[in-house]
């Protein structure tokens, strides 16, 4: 019997989502167990660089929307991709590779903030986003006002994400910036499929309220 | 608001999960306030989506990514390397030691080191020899220090205060030539009640 490693999420626990055309990123994680299975990893090795290309956006984005730190989320994307590979022979071919995936970054994730809360405990105290750069998710035609106007905006929106309960603000990451249905999150954080609705509709209620309220 | 109107939670169920009923899609459709609350939220939601996106995207350059993508496959490529192993340098102490001097410098070095020895033993014992016998040098030594006259409060000359560096041979000079002088004059009745060491018994 193979025993999954801690972090991972078995192959039995996400039968649900066999159901789903698999992938062009599922299909390519399939050739490479087999490479690895077959003994050459540095084609595997080769292989795998393509599907982190593929995955790391999404990744970081996922990543940075929880840790809110840009050098721990760089930390809990490599970790996740390095785990991925040394784990890939017990990736089922036939089950969607970003469901597995997700799981590991987000338990990469936990596993970072809880290191962090650690060292926290420990350390003076720096000042927020030390490393930051101001956010600017606007087009960089709009005029300065209209620009000061959306960076406040994202602000706030920061803000608001940041009060929300840890298990909401997952499923609201997941949902909303990974874009992954509720069944596709529920697999990933194994748990019911109601149990993520129900997380994402008070998430999306209480930033709703704090986010009309400043508006 | 009237129960016609779709109630909050269920317009964030119809945004979020399930489309709307064709009730509800007709009232939608005939209710501009309800509309306009859906798509507010709609708004809402992607108005977060693409803020925490872009948040992301700051952070994360293409550069950055293109490092961070480098560094996975480095460390993947490190792991599956197999370790090193440095043969431990055993029987290196058995090895007997061989000399690249010449046994002629060797002989030169040796007795630069004795001497050095002899030399520094030699200068010791004559130091220690030179401290038991008194000299006069040592006890003139301190000749620098030049007696300081105190004054009385009148005026009058005073006695002279000797440093305390002084040799004794000095020192009682001074106490005699201090006793001539007009000062003691004031101490001779107490020094006439006083008795001398001699008569005390």
């Amino acid at each position: 019997m193979t025993r999954t490693p801690p972090g991972l999420v078995s192959p039995l626990d996400v039968g649900a989502a066999s159901a789903a055309p698999l992938s062009r990123d599922s299909r390519l994680a399939a050739e490479i167990k087999a490479l690895v299975a077959g003994g050459d990893r540095g084609a595997a090795c080769e292989r795998y660089g393509e599907l982190v290309a593929h995955q790391q956006r999404r990744a970081v984005r996922i990543a940075y929307q929880y840790l809110r730190d840009a050098h721990d989320a760089d930390e809990a994307v490599q970790d996740a991709f390095v785990k991925v590979f040394t784990h890939i022979t017990s990736y089922r071919e036939d089950l969607p590779f970003e469901v597995w995936f997700t799981r590991i970054l987000v338990n990469a994730c936990l596993d970072l903030r809880k290191a962090r809360s650690r060292r926290l405990r420990w350390s003076a105290p720096l000042t927020p986003a030390h490393d930051a750069k101001p956010i600017d998710p606007v087009a960089r035609d709009q005029s300065p006002e209209q620009r000061l106007v959306s960076q406040e905006r994202a602000a706030e929106i920061a803000a608001a994400l940041e009060t929300l309960p840890g298990r909401q603000r997952t499923v609201f990451t997941l949902c909303h910036v990974a874009e992954q249905s509720t069944a596709e999150v529920s697999h990933a954080l194994g748990v019911s499929e109601a149990t993520v609705r129900v997380h994402l509709f008070r998430a999306v209620h209480r930033l709703r309220r704090l986010l009309e309220r400043n508006a | 608001m009237t129960p016609h109107h779709l109630s909050d939670d269920r317009l964030v169920e119809v945004s979020l999960f399930y489309g709307v009923s064709a009730s509800e899609q007709r009232h939608l459709e005939s209710c501009p306030e309800c509309a306009a609350r859906r798509v507010r939220l709609r708004e809402m939601l992607d108005d977060m989506s693409a803020s925490s996106e872009a948040a992301a995207d700051a952070q994360f350059p293409a550069s950055r990514l293109a490092r961070q993508h480098a560094r996975i496959l480095a460390q993947l490529q490190h792991d599956g390397r197999p370790a090193r192993i440095i043969a431990f340098p055993a029987g290196h102490a058995q090895e007997p030691l061989v000399s690249r001097t010449h046994p002629s410098r060797r002989w030169i070095a040796a007795a630069a080191a004795a001497g050095l020895v002899v030399g520094v033993l030699a200068g010791r014992l004559g130091y220690d020899h030179s401290l038991l016998r008194p000299t006069a040098g040592r006890v003139v030594a301190t000749r620098a220090a030049e007696p300081v006259e105190i004054r009385a409060a009148d005026g009058a000359p005073g006695l002279r205060a000797v440093s305390a560096t002084i040799s004794d041979e000095e020192f009682l000079s001074q106490l005699e030539f201090a006793s001539d002088g007009l000062a003691a004059a004031a101490l001779q009745p107490l020094d006439e009640l006083t008795p001398l060491p001699w008569e005390v018994r």
